[in-house]
């Protein structure tokens, strides 16, 4: 404590030091790479070249904006949709089902163990002409059904059935951290069963369905699968964008400040709703 | 972004420590191997197929060699990873066939093959492969920079039950400009070969330089066909998409895409060689064929030529042809040893009934010169 | 206080059963306008079910509950005229003092003006400093918690206020405060409250009468002092605070005699019944004895330990295996010492005789 010899003095920074290096090399260091390519000349493949905006340039002047504008209004819907999917089935979980909440928990659950393209790909074979839907309707109730594979709807319906558990836990455990007290006690003070949901439990739930729309809106802008394969690429989101440019293109430069770019407006959209709604504040911890 | 102050010195000294940690990640799992003996193990960078099972673990126990593969769909990422510094790394390299004779050997990237050793192999294969073989020589016709064996032509596929094979081939690419066809037609997602497949659409051959208006053309026919597309997909959503009904036919296809669905007893999808097209002589179609070559490793492993000889015989050659994944054709198929080896429903799945006169319909596949501009402006028509 | 007004809630064999377990189980009560009644029992006694039914949390399994002689067992919570102040308090986390004590005038859409006023004058009654109103309520402390909670309650003019333990997580010092002040409020809103607790203490300080129950039955009802001096049962005696109990049996006219102790002792005769079976004596009513003759019961101990309570000293003295309690005011201490030998005794009349139950 008296002699301030270096950062390293504490046994507690000594002891972090491996998990920081690791750290540095894994997340850091890629991280570094990756904006460092964003100013290097377009279609060069090492670090060494003079650092030019061009790419950043390229970006805004052709239409990139079409797929981050995809990216974030899928992403958008898709929290959205979320919201008003998983709430019910939240409250249902922690108030309603009871004993079969775990069973339904494990439903929920069960399907994250199996690689995400694979069940994008048994949804096609669900919506393919003559597939499991359209085919049952026909053979039973000849009913024709209209396109949806290879469209944005079906994206979307991608989207939220891929993300669905990462809305639906936070807020189930939003829900379920509301005190049956605070139920009881706005009933008690004459609330009807929907003026005790509007004025206590869904204001006291906010933090979980908070965490579950940023989990969900970060996870969803960074989609790319849906796109491709339920979409058939009717839509390019910006993820593929950059894929694209690391790939076919061989443009990582390009590529590189595509994702800068990305990080960039997830991060600053993140930091505004972060900003708004203070999650100490709904939680009532200052 | 950056302070001002920051010389360019110091930025490139730390862009240098960087590029110095990405290499170090990327290159991980054989950054030991480097200064290693290298007379046991085996780096192969490939299309999809040789890095099977079936094709590599008798060659492993036969050796006792660590034998690693890794498969992409793509030339030319594959070389320019070679070009990241990779060349440390790998040992042989599949290509698509004009790339050792016009880029990988300028570049050094690659190194020429033993002729004595080699050339007679390819007096075994099909006629149109007899020794010297172009596109395995060398421009100076000096070199043998590599082996021949899965080929195929490459254009696209059709459902023969919703589009007769003849109107398929009289029609050519034209097929795709016939606004009946909107919505009903998918895109097989491959980079190079969309872009020739719109040149072909547009009506010029995408292996010549291009005048303004035939890039203007390009760019017009990239929007209208991604708009009337139905999907863009991978084979998987192909071949499903065409069994399911979604769509009649394909961009991009032949027997390397369509032969997984043709084995499953599909034989109404169908890949197509048009009878008449914009390319070199009139012709309609294109056509493929893989050279694998020794990469120019300073470390490089003497399994390397070993493996070029083991995959030429008859039965591992026909291993190769029904690897997993795709099935083609390959050139080995001259020699009667392999070719009895080839059941008919095997013959069926590749299309061997066509193959002579499909070759003969296509040129074979090229570098576009002005690949990038096309590639971008393609890239660019996918997101409007 | 009993007779002196109208019974507001009676309940008529009122039985609640989880399962095979009654958790309340055939209670009789009145309970009259304007009293403060505590219901004391130990933790599973049944008395929060008891309070949660009559709240309306909890439906009973059989019986009648009744306000002003109208059967409300079916009425849900937020259409009966009473409210409740929980143990936890259960304040809005997301609203402010203001807000908390307004909630039950703003769901029952009083305007907004008429709704601030009543909040501050209730802010004022129950010494809440004014600028409170936008404070966040959890930052206030642990007091100011349970007035903005009793306000809270107090808002929508209830008939009957019922409080769920409120005071059990305070310290002594703050929890004594808010006893007084909760009578305080009592006497001034002369509203019926009905308190549930563990601690009869508490239960004594402010009640105007106390129902005792255990294993959901309530065995003795009456005025804090009926309790404190005529316990009916060992167990109610005992729940009183310290008392010293001797298993005795009768031996005739005015007289029990102890079989551990092997000595009789003297008691009024109207106080024997025939199922006295423990003989209670509070510890303020024994004292030290010069001689044997200094009192009527009087038995020879051992002075083993002493412990001071604030105003009293306590004294541990053991008389064979059986240990007695012995109190003195603080300014009158014994001057005895350490494992000298006693005497103690007491008179008759202090004497209490209780079922052994």
């Amino acid at each position: 404590m008296i002699e301030k010899t270096s950062v390293l003095a504490q046994p507690g920074r000594r002891a972090a030091l491996p998990i920081m290096v690791l750290l540095a090399l894994g997340f850091v260091a890629p991280l570094l790479a990756v904006v460092g390519f964003s100013f290097m000349p377009a279609r060069t493949f090492g670090l060494w070249h003079e650092p030019t905006l061009e790419n950043y340039e390229t970006i805004f002047s052709d239409n990139t904006y079409v797929s981050l504008f995809w990216s974030l209004g899928l992403a958008s819907a898709t929290v959205v949709l979320l919201a008003l999917i998983c709430y019910p089935v939240a409250y249902g979980l922690v108030r309603v089902f009871g004993r079969w909440s775990t069973v339904l928990t494990l439903l929920f659950t069960i399907p994250l163990v199996v690689s995400e393209n694979i069940r994008l790909y048994g949804w096609v074979l669900f919506f393919i002409k003559g597939g499991v839907l359209p085919g049952t309707l026909r053979t039973l109730f000849g009913v024709e059904m209209g396109d949806f594979l290879f469209t944005p709807a079906a994206v979307l319906f991608g989207m939220v059935y891929v993300y669905l558990p990462f809305m639906l836990f936070p807020m189930t455990l939003g829900i379920a951290m509301v005190p049956n007290q605070m139920r009881e006690a706005a009933r008690d003070l004459g609330a009807t069963r929907w003026q005790v949901f509007r004025e206590v439990e869904l204001p006291l739930s906010t933090p979980g369905l908070m965490i579950g729309s940023l989990l969900t809106f970060v996870l969803a802008v960074g989609a790319i699968a849906e796109a491709k394969v339920l979409g058939g690429q009717r839509i390019i989101p910006i993820t593929h964008d950059i894929e694209i440019a690391f790939t076919y293109a061989q443009n990582w430069p390009l590529g590189a400040a595509l994702a800068v770019l990305l990080m960039l407006v997830v991060s600053v959209l993140v930091l505004i709703v972060l900003r708004r709604f203070d999650l100490d504040q709904i939680l009532g911890k200052r | 972004m950056f302070d001002s102050k920051l010389s360019r010195r110091d930025f490139l000294k730390t862009s240098a420590s960087a590029a110095a940690t990405l290499a170090a990640t990327q290159v991980g799992p054989f950054a030991g191997a480097a200064h290693a003996a290298r007379d046991k193990e085996l780096n192969i960078l490939c299309w999809e197929g040789y890095n099977s099972a079936q094709v590599l673990d008798p060659f492993r126990s036969s050796k006792s060699a660590t034998v690693k593969a890794e498969s992409l769909t793509n030339d030319p990422t594959m070389i320019n990873r070679l070009r990241a510094g990779e060349i440390n790394v790998w040992d042989l390299i599949n290509v698509n066939n004009p790339w050792a004779r016009k880029i990988m050997l300028p570049e050094k990237l690659i190194k020429p093959l033993d002729r004595a050793k080699f050339e007679p192999y390819f007096a075994k294969m099909m006629p149109q492969f007899k020794p010297p073989y172009k596109w395995a020589m060398d421009d100076s016709g000096k070199d043998l920079l590599g082996m021949a064996q899965r080929f195929g032509p490459y254009s696209f596929v059709v459902n023969t039950d919703k589009i007769s094979r003849k109107t398929a081939e009289d029609q050519g690419w034209d097929l795709f400009n016939d606004p009946k066809l909107a919505g009903r037609f998918g895109i097989l997602e491959s980079d190079d070969w969309n872009v020739f497949g719109i040149c072909c659409i547009a009506g010029f051959d995408p292996y010549q330089p291009h005048t303004p208006e035939q890039v203007a053309k390009f760019e017009e026919t990239a929007k209208r066909i991604l708009k009337n597309k139905k999907v863009v997909g991978d084979i998987a959503t192909m071949n499903q998409a065409m069994i399911s009904g979604e769509i009649d036919c394909h961009l991009t296809g032949g027997t390397y895409s369509a032969s997984p669905a043709r084995a499953d007893g599909h034989l109404n999808l169908r890949g197509v060689t048009p009878n008449k097209g914009p390319l070199a002589g009139g012709k309609g179609g294109i056509a493929w064929i893989e050279i694998t070559s020794v990469v120019n490793n300073p470390h490089g492993s003497p399994l390397a030529e070993q493996f070029l000889e083991y995959v030429q015989a008859p039965e591992v050659a026909h291993t190769v042809a029904f690897a997993e994944g795709t099935f083609n054709p390959v050139a080995q198929m001259g020699n009667p040893e392999c070719f009895k080896l080839f059941t008919k429903d095997q013959l069926e799945a590749i299309q061997w009934d066509s193959l002579e006169e499909e070759m003969a319909r296509s040129v074979e596949y090229d570098i576009v010169p002005d690949y990038d501009k096309l590639l971008d402006i393609w890239n660019a028509a996918k997101k409007s | 206080m009993t007779g002196t007004s109208e019974p507001i809630l009676r309940l008529k064999n009122v039985r609640k059963a989880f399962g095979n377990l009654a958790a309340v189980d055939d209670i009789n009560l009145s309970i009259g306008e304007g009293e403060f009644f505590t219901i004391v029992g130990p933790s599973g006694s049944g008395k929060t079910t008891l309070i949660r039914m009559l709240a309306g949390m909890e439906r009973p399994t059989s019986g009648d509950i009744l306000l002003r002689d109208k059967r409300i067992n079916d009425t849900p919570a937020n259409e009966r005229p009473t409210c409740m102040v929980f143990q936890s308090l259960a304040l809005f986390p997301h609203r402010t003092v203001g807000q908390n004590i307004e909630f039950a005038l703003k769901i029952r859409n009083v305007d907004p003006a008429t709704r601030a006023k009543r909040a501050r004058e209730l802010m004022q009654q129950l010494h809440l400093p004014a600028d409170y109103y936008s404070k966040n309520v959890t930052l206030c402390s642990g007091g100011e918690r349970q007035r903005v909670a009793l306000a809270r309650a107090l808002a929508f003019d209830p008939q009957i206020l019922f409080f769920d333990e409120p005071l059990s997580a305070i310290d002594y010092k703050l929890r004594k405060t808010l006893e007084k002040e909760l009578k305080d409020i009592h006497r001034e809103t002369g509203k019926t409250f009905v308190y549930i607790t563990h601690s009869l203490e508490e239960a004594m300080v402010m009640s105007d009468r106390i129902g005792v129950m255990r294993r959901g039955k309530l065995i003795q009802v009456g005025s804090p002092n009926e309790i404190y001096s005529t316990p009916r049962s060992r167990f109610v005696s005992e729940f009183m605070g310290d008392v010293n109990v001797i298993p005795v049996e009768s031996n005739g006219a005015g007289s029990v005699r102890s079989q551990t102790l092997g000595a009789s002792f003297k008691v009024p005769p109207a106080a024997i019944e025939s199922k006295a079976q423990c003989l209670v004596v509070r510890p303020e009513f024994l004292r030290f004895l010069n001689s044997p003759s200094d009192a009527q019961n009087s038995l020879k101990g051992v002075l083993y330990n002493e412990y001071a309570l604030g105003s009293r000293i306590q004294y541990q003295v053991r008389v064979g295996e059986k240990v007695f309690l012995v109190e003195k005011l603080r300014q009158q201490p014994f001057k005895g010492k350490l494992d000298d030998e006693v005497l103690i005794g007491w008179d008759p009349e202090n004497s209490i005789l209780v079922a052994d139950e």
